[in-house]
Protein backbone atom coordinates (compact mmCIF):
# COMPACT_ATOMS: atom_id res chain seq x y z
CA UNK A 1 0.00 0.00 0.00
CA UNK A 2 1.72 3.31 -0.84
CA UNK A 3 0.47 7.06 -1.22
CA UNK A 4 2.36 8.69 -4.14
CA UNK A 5 3.75 6.02 -4.50
CA UNK A 6 6.15 6.09 -1.39
CA UNK A 7 5.67 2.86 0.62
CA UNK A 8 3.63 3.90 3.92
CA UNK A 9 2.13 0.25 5.49
CA UNK A 10 5.33 -2.07 5.28
CA UNK A 11 4.07 -3.40 8.46
CA UNK A 12 5.36 -5.96 10.70
CA UNK A 13 3.49 -9.14 8.45
CA UNK A 14 4.91 -7.92 5.47
CA UNK A 15 8.13 -8.63 7.25
CA UNK A 16 7.61 -12.01 8.47
CA UNK A 17 6.43 -13.36 4.99
CA UNK A 18 9.32 -12.20 3.13
CA UNK A 19 11.58 -13.45 5.98
CA UNK A 20 9.45 -16.47 5.80
CA UNK A 21 9.47 -16.77 2.27
CA UNK A 22 13.81 -16.38 2.18
CA UNK A 23 14.71 -18.78 4.94
CA UNK A 24 12.43 -21.07 3.12
CA UNK A 25 14.47 -20.50 0.22
CA UNK A 26 17.36 -20.90 1.91
CA UNK A 27 16.32 -24.18 2.98
CA UNK A 28 15.58 -25.89 0.12
CA UNK A 29 18.82 -24.71 -1.21
CA UNK A 30 20.51 -26.58 1.04
CA UNK A 31 18.61 -29.37 1.52
CA UNK A 32 18.45 -30.06 -2.01
CA UNK A 33 22.21 -29.44 -2.06
CA UNK A 34 23.80 -30.95 0.89
CA UNK A 35 21.59 -33.44 2.52
CA UNK A 36 19.59 -34.95 0.06
CA UNK A 37 21.49 -36.20 -3.34
CA UNK A 38 20.42 -39.59 -3.48
CA UNK A 39 17.30 -39.30 -2.53
CA UNK A 40 16.76 -36.72 -5.63
CA UNK A 41 18.20 -39.29 -8.28
CA UNK A 42 21.78 -37.65 -8.26
CA UNK A 43 23.13 -41.28 -8.26
CA UNK A 44 26.00 -40.18 -10.63
CA UNK A 45 28.09 -38.09 -10.73
CA UNK A 46 27.58 -34.17 -11.48
CA UNK A 47 29.44 -30.86 -11.07
CA UNK A 48 28.39 -28.32 -8.95
CA UNK A 49 27.07 -26.05 -11.73
CA UNK A 50 24.39 -28.64 -12.59
CA UNK A 51 23.97 -29.45 -9.37
CA UNK A 52 22.96 -25.76 -8.47
CA UNK A 53 21.31 -25.65 -11.83
CA UNK A 54 18.73 -28.25 -10.25
CA UNK A 55 18.82 -27.43 -7.07
CA UNK A 56 17.26 -23.95 -8.00
CA UNK A 57 15.30 -25.38 -11.20
CA UNK A 58 13.11 -27.61 -8.42
CA UNK A 59 12.75 -24.52 -5.58
CA UNK A 60 11.23 -22.78 -8.76
CA UNK A 61 9.01 -25.18 -9.67
CA UNK A 62 7.85 -25.87 -5.98
CA UNK A 63 7.42 -21.91 -5.05
CA UNK A 64 5.45 -21.52 -8.65
CA UNK A 65 3.15 -24.98 -6.96
CA UNK A 66 2.82 -23.20 -3.89
CA UNK A 67 1.73 -19.78 -5.23
CA UNK A 68 -0.76 -21.46 -7.54
CA UNK A 69 -2.40 -23.04 -4.96
CA UNK A 70 -2.57 -20.02 -2.45
CA UNK A 71 -5.32 -18.17 -4.80
CA UNK A 72 -7.76 -21.51 -5.47
CA UNK A 73 -7.20 -22.25 -1.54
CA UNK A 74 -8.31 -18.50 -0.06
CA UNK A 75 -11.52 -19.33 -2.67
CA UNK A 76 -12.07 -22.66 -1.08
CA UNK A 77 -11.74 -21.42 2.69
CA UNK A 78 -10.97 -18.02 4.04
CA UNK A 79 -8.36 -19.31 6.51
CA UNK A 80 -6.27 -18.79 3.83
CA UNK A 81 -6.44 -15.36 2.69
CA UNK A 82 -3.23 -14.27 4.71
CA UNK A 83 -1.16 -16.29 2.29
CA UNK A 84 -2.52 -13.67 -0.17
CA UNK A 85 -1.29 -10.61 1.41
CA UNK A 86 2.01 -10.24 0.15
CA UNK A 87 1.89 -12.89 -2.78
CA UNK A 88 3.66 -10.47 -5.35
CA UNK A 89 7.23 -10.59 -3.01
CA UNK A 90 6.82 -14.68 -3.47
CA UNK A 91 6.36 -14.20 -7.32
CA UNK A 92 9.38 -11.85 -8.03
CA UNK A 93 11.42 -14.16 -5.34
CA UNK A 94 10.49 -17.07 -7.65
CA UNK A 95 11.34 -15.32 -10.76
CA UNK A 96 15.01 -14.20 -9.18
CA UNK A 97 15.09 -17.87 -8.62
CA UNK A 98 14.33 -19.49 -11.87
CA UNK A 99 16.46 -17.14 -13.63
CA UNK A 100 19.32 -18.55 -11.69
CA UNK A 101 18.18 -21.22 -12.34
CA UNK A 102 18.29 -20.34 -16.57
CA UNK A 103 21.91 -18.94 -15.81
CA UNK A 104 23.44 -22.04 -14.47
CA UNK A 105 22.50 -23.85 -17.62
CA UNK A 106 23.17 -21.60 -19.78
CA UNK A 107 26.60 -20.48 -18.48
CA UNK A 108 27.22 -24.29 -18.57
CA UNK A 109 25.76 -26.14 -21.46
CA UNK A 110 26.51 -22.88 -23.59
CA UNK A 111 29.10 -21.18 -22.45
CA UNK A 112 31.49 -23.18 -24.94
CA UNK A 113 29.00 -23.17 -28.09
CA UNK A 114 30.74 -21.64 -31.30
CA UNK A 115 27.56 -19.04 -32.04
CA UNK A 116 26.52 -16.99 -29.12
CA UNK A 117 25.07 -18.84 -26.45
CA UNK A 118 21.44 -17.06 -26.25
CA UNK A 119 21.38 -18.33 -30.26
CA UNK A 120 22.89 -21.73 -29.12
CA UNK A 121 19.94 -22.31 -27.08
CA UNK A 122 17.14 -21.84 -29.53
CA UNK A 123 19.25 -23.96 -31.82
CA UNK A 124 20.67 -27.07 -30.26
CA UNK A 125 17.95 -28.94 -30.46
CA UNK A 126 15.47 -27.85 -33.00
CA UNK A 127 13.03 -31.28 -33.16
CA UNK A 128 9.77 -30.02 -32.60
CA UNK A 129 8.01 -32.81 -34.30
CA UNK A 130 8.35 -35.73 -31.93
CA UNK A 131 7.55 -36.06 -28.09
CA UNK A 132 11.07 -38.07 -27.23
CA UNK A 133 13.76 -35.45 -27.25
CA UNK A 134 11.18 -32.85 -27.55
CA UNK A 135 13.10 -29.55 -27.12
CA UNK A 136 12.34 -28.88 -23.55
CA UNK A 137 14.34 -25.85 -23.45
CA UNK A 138 11.88 -24.05 -25.68
CA UNK A 139 8.60 -24.30 -22.93
CA UNK A 140 10.90 -23.05 -19.75
CA UNK A 141 12.26 -19.70 -21.86
CA UNK A 142 8.35 -19.37 -22.60
CA UNK A 143 7.32 -19.46 -18.89
CA UNK A 144 10.90 -17.39 -17.87
CA UNK A 145 9.52 -14.38 -20.51
CA UNK A 146 5.90 -14.82 -18.73
CA UNK A 147 7.54 -14.83 -15.17
CA UNK A 148 9.86 -11.86 -16.30
CA UNK A 149 6.91 -10.03 -17.13
CA UNK A 150 4.76 -10.60 -14.46
CA UNK A 151 7.91 -10.03 -12.16
CA UNK A 152 8.60 -6.70 -14.43
CA UNK A 153 4.84 -5.57 -13.86
CA UNK A 154 4.14 -6.22 -9.89
CA UNK A 155 4.60 -2.69 -9.16
CA UNK A 156 1.55 -0.91 -7.71
CA UNK A 157 2.68 1.52 -10.06
CA UNK A 158 1.40 -1.20 -13.12
CA UNK A 159 -1.90 -1.49 -11.77
CA UNK A 160 -3.19 1.62 -11.33
CA UNK A 161 -1.94 2.68 -14.95
CA UNK A 162 -2.83 -0.43 -16.75
CA UNK A 163 -6.31 -0.57 -14.62
CA UNK A 164 -6.74 -3.92 -12.53
CA UNK A 165 -8.66 -5.96 -15.27
CA UNK A 166 -5.95 -5.46 -17.58
CA UNK A 167 -3.06 -6.14 -15.43
CA UNK A 168 -5.12 -9.22 -13.95
CA UNK A 169 -5.91 -10.01 -17.27
CA UNK A 170 -1.96 -9.68 -18.11
CA UNK A 171 -1.52 -11.84 -14.89
CA UNK A 172 -3.20 -14.37 -16.53
CA UNK A 173 0.09 -15.15 -18.23
CA UNK A 174 1.14 -17.27 -14.67
CA UNK A 175 -1.56 -20.09 -15.92
CA UNK A 176 0.12 -20.63 -19.40
CA UNK A 177 3.99 -20.66 -18.01
CA UNK A 178 2.79 -22.64 -15.00
CA UNK A 179 1.74 -25.09 -18.09
CA UNK A 180 4.85 -25.07 -19.85
CA UNK A 181 6.80 -25.39 -16.53
CA UNK A 182 5.31 -28.59 -16.06
CA UNK A 183 5.89 -29.80 -20.03
CA UNK A 184 9.53 -28.29 -19.40
CA UNK A 185 10.21 -30.76 -16.47
CA UNK A 186 8.22 -34.04 -17.92
CA UNK A 187 9.80 -33.55 -20.82
CA UNK A 188 13.30 -32.82 -19.38
CA UNK A 189 14.33 -33.80 -16.17
CA UNK A 190 11.80 -36.28 -15.23
CA UNK A 191 13.47 -38.04 -18.53
CA UNK A 192 16.73 -38.25 -17.03
CA UNK A 193 16.13 -39.19 -13.60
CA UNK A 194 16.32 -42.99 -12.10
CA UNK A 195 14.88 -42.55 -9.14
CA UNK A 196 11.50 -41.92 -8.36
CA UNK A 197 10.76 -39.07 -6.14
CA UNK A 198 11.33 -36.57 -8.06
CA UNK A 199 8.50 -38.02 -10.46
CA UNK A 200 6.12 -38.32 -7.78
CA UNK A 201 6.89 -34.44 -6.18
CA UNK A 202 6.22 -33.37 -9.43
CA UNK A 203 3.07 -35.32 -10.47
CA UNK A 204 1.09 -34.44 -6.89
CA UNK A 205 2.58 -30.44 -7.00
CA UNK A 206 1.21 -30.13 -10.57
CA UNK A 207 -2.00 -32.45 -9.25
CA UNK A 208 -2.61 -30.24 -6.48
CA UNK A 209 -2.18 -27.03 -8.73
CA UNK A 210 -5.00 -28.68 -11.29
CA UNK A 211 -7.23 -30.14 -8.39
CA UNK A 212 -7.66 -27.41 -6.33
CA UNK A 213 -8.07 -24.74 -9.84
CA UNK A 214 -10.97 -26.70 -10.69
CA UNK A 215 -12.32 -27.36 -7.32
CA UNK A 216 -12.24 -23.65 -6.60
CA UNK A 217 -13.92 -22.37 -10.44
CA UNK A 218 -16.48 -24.90 -9.64
CA UNK A 219 -17.28 -23.82 -6.22
CA UNK A 220 -17.34 -20.13 -7.29
CA UNK A 221 -19.86 -21.04 -10.78
CA UNK A 222 -22.33 -23.39 -8.47
CA UNK A 223 -22.62 -20.63 -5.66
CA UNK A 224 -22.72 -18.01 -8.06
CA UNK A 225 -23.84 -14.64 -7.08
CA UNK A 226 -27.26 -13.84 -7.34
CA UNK A 227 -28.37 -11.95 -10.75
CA UNK A 228 -30.24 -9.16 -10.14
CA UNK A 229 -33.23 -8.28 -12.69
CA UNK A 230 -35.79 -5.55 -13.80
CA UNK A 231 -35.52 -2.60 -14.88
CA UNK A 232 -33.24 0.19 -13.73
CA UNK A 233 -33.88 -0.41 -9.97
CA UNK A 234 -32.32 -4.21 -9.73
CA UNK A 235 -33.88 -6.37 -6.52
CA UNK A 236 -31.07 -7.36 -4.00
CA UNK A 237 -32.71 -8.92 -1.50
CA UNK A 238 -34.69 -9.34 1.39
CA UNK A 239 -34.47 -6.98 3.98
CA UNK A 240 -33.98 -9.40 6.79
CA UNK A 241 -31.84 -11.06 4.86
CA UNK A 242 -29.19 -7.95 5.49
CA UNK A 243 -26.41 -8.71 8.49
CA UNK A 244 -25.07 -5.75 10.18
CA UNK A 245 -21.60 -5.55 9.61
CA UNK A 246 -21.40 -7.59 6.19
CA UNK A 247 -22.91 -7.30 2.86
CA UNK A 248 -24.85 -9.35 0.13
CA UNK A 249 -22.81 -9.28 -3.27
CA UNK A 250 -25.61 -9.57 -6.18
CA UNK A 251 -24.65 -9.27 -10.07
CA UNK A 252 -26.06 -5.89 -12.19
CA UNK A 253 -27.45 -6.49 -16.04
CA UNK A 254 -24.53 -5.31 -17.29
CA UNK A 255 -21.89 -7.98 -15.25
CA UNK A 256 -20.80 -5.50 -12.52
CA UNK A 257 -21.10 -6.95 -8.88
CA UNK A 258 -22.37 -4.59 -6.28
CA UNK A 259 -22.35 -5.24 -2.91
CA UNK A 260 -24.45 -3.48 -0.34
CA UNK A 261 -24.05 -3.44 3.54
CA UNK A 262 -25.68 -2.69 6.30
CA UNK A 263 -24.00 -0.36 8.75
CA UNK A 264 -25.47 0.87 11.94
CA UNK A 265 -28.93 0.42 10.50
CA UNK A 266 -28.18 1.86 7.25
CA UNK A 267 -28.09 0.33 3.52
CA UNK A 268 -24.79 1.63 1.34
CA UNK A 269 -24.36 0.18 -1.89
CA UNK A 270 -20.71 0.34 -3.44
CA UNK A 271 -19.00 -1.71 -6.54
CA UNK A 272 -17.78 -5.03 -4.95
CA UNK A 273 -14.01 -4.21 -7.23
CA UNK A 274 -11.68 -3.02 -4.58
CA UNK A 275 -9.74 -0.49 -6.61
CA UNK A 276 -6.53 -1.86 -6.42
CA UNK A 277 -6.31 -5.55 -7.54
CA UNK A 278 -10.35 -5.81 -8.14
CA UNK A 279 -10.93 -8.41 -4.53
CA UNK A 280 -14.20 -8.88 -3.80
CA UNK A 281 -15.07 -6.04 -1.68
CA UNK A 282 -18.58 -7.29 -0.27
CA UNK A 283 -16.28 -10.24 1.87
CA UNK A 284 -15.08 -7.91 3.52
CA UNK A 285 -15.89 -6.52 7.39
CA UNK A 286 -17.34 -2.72 7.92
CA UNK A 287 -15.42 -1.72 10.62
CA UNK A 288 -15.67 1.82 11.92
CA UNK A 289 -17.66 2.61 8.74
CA UNK A 290 -15.15 1.45 6.51
CA UNK A 291 -15.16 -1.86 4.85
CA UNK A 292 -11.43 -4.17 4.36
CA UNK A 293 -10.65 -5.84 1.70
CA UNK A 294 -9.75 -9.66 2.18
CA UNK A 295 -7.22 -9.52 -0.07
CA UNK A 296 -4.55 -6.41 0.66
CA UNK A 297 -6.74 -4.58 3.24
CA UNK A 298 -7.73 -1.99 1.51
CA UNK A 299 -10.39 0.03 3.55
CA UNK A 300 -13.25 2.11 1.76
CA UNK A 301 -16.04 4.25 3.66
CA UNK A 302 -18.89 2.70 2.72
CA UNK A 303 -20.87 6.04 2.40
CA UNK A 304 -18.60 7.36 -0.61
CA UNK A 305 -16.08 4.91 -1.55
CA UNK A 306 -13.23 6.89 -0.35
CA UNK A 307 -10.09 5.35 1.08
CA UNK A 308 -9.09 7.41 4.46
CA UNK A 309 -6.47 10.04 3.89
CA UNK A 310 -3.84 9.89 3.52
CA UNK A 311 -4.95 6.79 0.93
CA UNK A 312 -6.46 7.91 -2.66
CA UNK A 313 -8.24 4.86 -4.22
CA UNK A 314 -11.55 5.32 -4.87
CA UNK A 315 -14.72 3.05 -5.85
CA UNK A 316 -17.89 3.68 -7.36
CA UNK A 317 -21.07 3.86 -5.34
CA UNK A 318 -24.63 2.72 -5.97
CA UNK A 319 -28.04 4.40 -5.32
CA UNK A 320 -30.01 2.32 -2.76
CA UNK A 321 -33.81 2.56 -2.10
CA UNK A 322 -35.62 -0.09 -0.14
CA UNK A 323 -39.62 -0.86 -1.04
CA UNK A 324 -41.89 -3.18 0.01
CA UNK A 325 -39.76 -5.13 2.00
CA UNK A 326 -37.35 -5.84 -1.14
CA UNK A 327 -33.57 -3.93 -1.15
CA UNK A 328 -32.97 -2.23 -4.36
CA UNK A 329 -29.77 -1.17 -6.10
CA UNK A 330 -30.08 1.38 -9.16
CA UNK A 331 -27.92 -0.13 -11.76
CA UNK A 332 -26.12 2.42 -12.95
CA UNK A 333 -22.87 3.82 -10.89
CA UNK A 334 -22.09 6.70 -9.47
CA UNK A 335 -18.10 7.77 -10.67
CA UNK A 336 -16.04 6.41 -7.51
CA UNK A 337 -16.03 7.99 -4.87
CA UNK A 338 -19.41 9.86 -4.98
CA UNK A 339 -21.73 10.40 -1.58
CA UNK A 340 -24.32 8.86 -1.46
CA UNK A 341 -27.17 9.22 2.07
CA UNK A 342 -27.20 5.85 3.46
CA UNK A 343 -31.13 4.11 3.26
CA UNK A 344 -32.39 3.46 6.90
CA UNK A 345 -33.16 -0.04 7.03
CA UNK A 346 -36.97 -0.39 7.63
CA UNK A 347 -36.52 -3.51 10.24
CA UNK A 348 -32.98 -2.30 11.72
CA UNK A 349 -33.83 -2.96 15.55
CA UNK A 350 -34.86 -7.13 13.94
CA UNK A 351 -31.62 -6.91 11.80
CA UNK A 352 -29.01 -6.30 14.26
CA UNK B 1 22.31 -15.25 -40.37
CA UNK B 2 20.75 -18.38 -38.41
CA UNK B 3 17.04 -18.73 -36.71
CA UNK B 4 18.49 -18.46 -33.53
CA UNK B 5 20.70 -15.17 -33.93
CA UNK B 6 17.41 -14.13 -35.90
CA UNK B 7 15.04 -14.17 -32.94
CA UNK B 8 17.84 -12.80 -30.65
CA UNK B 9 18.30 -9.67 -32.87
CA UNK B 10 14.70 -9.37 -32.70
CA UNK B 11 14.51 -9.61 -28.77
CA UNK B 12 18.00 -6.38 -29.23
CA UNK B 13 15.28 -4.92 -31.11
CA UNK B 14 12.35 -5.15 -29.08
CA UNK B 15 14.29 -4.01 -25.71
CA UNK B 16 16.13 -0.94 -27.81
CA UNK B 17 12.67 -0.11 -28.86
CA UNK B 18 11.44 -0.35 -25.15
CA UNK B 19 14.60 1.40 -23.97
CA UNK B 20 13.37 4.20 -26.13
CA UNK B 21 9.90 4.51 -25.01
CA UNK B 22 11.03 4.15 -21.22
CA UNK B 23 13.11 6.76 -20.99
CA UNK B 24 10.64 9.24 -23.00
CA UNK B 25 7.69 7.86 -20.61
CA UNK B 26 9.88 7.72 -17.47
CA UNK B 27 10.76 11.05 -17.37
CA UNK B 28 8.32 13.29 -19.17
CA UNK B 29 4.52 10.71 -19.75
CA UNK B 30 4.18 9.42 -16.12
CA UNK B 31 3.86 13.13 -14.67
CA UNK B 32 1.45 13.92 -17.24
CA UNK B 33 -0.86 11.11 -16.62
CA UNK B 34 -0.62 10.66 -12.88
CA UNK B 35 -1.15 13.00 -10.19
CA UNK B 36 0.30 10.62 -7.49
CA UNK B 37 4.01 10.43 -9.82
CA UNK B 38 4.26 13.85 -9.62
CA UNK B 39 7.76 14.77 -7.45
CA UNK B 40 7.97 10.75 -6.90
CA UNK B 41 11.39 9.73 -8.74
CA UNK B 42 12.64 7.03 -6.36
CA UNK B 43 10.69 4.22 -7.74
CA UNK B 44 11.14 4.76 -11.30
CA UNK B 45 13.95 2.92 -11.92
CA UNK B 46 11.77 0.10 -10.44
CA UNK B 47 9.62 0.00 -13.77
CA UNK B 48 12.29 0.05 -16.52
CA UNK B 49 12.33 -3.47 -16.72
CA UNK B 50 8.62 -3.61 -17.31
CA UNK B 51 8.78 -0.84 -19.89
CA UNK B 52 11.16 -2.79 -21.72
CA UNK B 53 9.22 -5.93 -21.69
CA UNK B 54 5.44 -4.42 -22.63
CA UNK B 55 6.40 -1.20 -23.95
CA UNK B 56 3.70 -1.64 -26.96
CA UNK B 57 1.24 -1.55 -23.98
CA UNK B 58 2.43 1.50 -22.78
CA UNK B 59 2.68 3.44 -25.71
CA UNK B 60 -1.40 2.65 -25.98
CA UNK B 61 -2.15 3.36 -21.66
CA UNK B 62 -0.67 6.83 -22.45
CA UNK B 63 -2.25 7.16 -25.42
CA UNK B 64 -5.33 6.33 -23.68
CA UNK B 65 -4.88 8.35 -20.83
CA UNK B 66 -3.55 11.34 -22.35
CA UNK B 67 -6.05 11.82 -24.97
CA UNK B 68 -8.87 11.02 -22.00
CA UNK B 69 -10.58 8.19 -23.51
CA UNK B 70 -9.96 5.99 -20.30
CA UNK B 71 -13.11 4.64 -18.99
CA UNK B 72 -13.51 4.56 -14.95
CA UNK B 73 -16.07 1.83 -14.70
CA UNK B 74 -13.93 -0.39 -16.66
CA UNK B 75 -11.39 -0.10 -14.05
CA UNK B 76 -13.90 -1.91 -11.93
CA UNK B 77 -15.10 -5.39 -13.97
CA UNK B 78 -12.63 -7.97 -13.03
CA UNK B 79 -12.06 -10.86 -15.52
CA UNK B 80 -13.68 -13.23 -13.17
CA UNK B 81 -15.75 -15.37 -15.67
CA UNK B 82 -12.88 -17.05 -17.27
CA UNK B 83 -11.95 -18.57 -14.14
CA UNK B 84 -13.78 -22.03 -14.47
CA UNK B 85 -12.20 -21.91 -18.42
CA UNK B 86 -8.80 -21.11 -17.30
CA UNK B 87 -8.95 -24.12 -14.28
CA UNK B 88 -10.20 -26.82 -16.70
CA UNK B 89 -7.57 -25.57 -19.67
CA UNK B 90 -4.62 -25.51 -17.25
CA UNK B 91 -5.72 -29.39 -15.56
CA UNK B 92 -5.85 -30.61 -19.43
CA UNK B 93 -2.29 -29.53 -20.19
CA UNK B 94 -1.02 -29.92 -17.13
CA UNK B 95 -2.58 -33.97 -17.58
CA UNK B 96 -0.95 -33.72 -21.33
CA UNK B 97 2.26 -32.88 -19.98
CA UNK B 98 2.71 -35.21 -17.43
CA UNK B 99 1.17 -37.97 -19.57
CA UNK B 100 3.60 -37.18 -22.42
CA UNK B 101 6.69 -36.97 -20.43
CA UNK B 102 5.91 -40.01 -18.53
CA UNK B 103 4.80 -42.10 -21.28
CA UNK B 104 8.29 -40.85 -23.44
CA UNK B 105 10.43 -41.76 -20.20
CA UNK B 106 12.63 -44.42 -21.10
CA UNK B 107 13.17 -45.44 -17.29
CA UNK B 108 9.76 -46.15 -16.56
CA UNK B 109 8.41 -47.93 -14.83
CA UNK B 110 11.55 -49.58 -13.64
CA UNK B 111 15.43 -49.12 -15.51
CA UNK B 112 15.14 -50.62 -19.00
CA UNK B 113 18.13 -50.06 -21.50
CA UNK B 114 18.50 -46.77 -22.88
CA UNK B 115 17.62 -46.59 -26.47
CA UNK B 116 19.60 -44.07 -28.76
CA UNK B 117 16.84 -42.01 -30.22
CA UNK B 118 19.24 -40.32 -32.87
CA UNK B 119 22.26 -40.91 -34.37
CA UNK B 120 25.42 -38.71 -33.68
CA UNK B 121 27.11 -37.00 -35.42
CA UNK B 122 30.17 -38.94 -37.44
CA UNK B 123 27.98 -42.32 -36.88
CA UNK B 124 27.60 -44.22 -40.37
CA UNK B 125 23.89 -44.73 -41.36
Amino acid sequence: MSVKYIPVQWNPNKWYYDAALLAGVVLFLWVFIYLTPGALGHDRPINPQIHNARAFGACAFLMLTVILCIGPLARLDRRFLPLLYNRRHFGVLTCAVALTHAFYVLNWYFAFSATDKYAAVLEANTSYGQLAGFPFESLGIFALLCLLILAATSHDFWLKFLTPPVWKSLHYLIYPAYAAIVGHVALGALQDQQNLTFAWIVCVGAGLVAGLHVAAALKEQLAGDYEGGGGDWIDICATSAMTEGYAKIAQLPDGDRVAVYLNEGRLSALSNACAHQNGPLGEGKIINCLVTCPWHGFQYNVTNGRAPAPFTEKVPTYRVRVENGTVMVHRQANPPGTYVEPVPLPSAEGAV
Amino acid sequence: MTGGEFIVRLAQIWLTAGAVTGALFLTIGMDRIDEDARGAYVFRPLLVPAVLLIWPLVLWRWFVLETGRDNWAARHRPPRKQHLVVAIVLAGLILISLTAGLMVRQSWPGDVAPEQLTRAVGEGQ
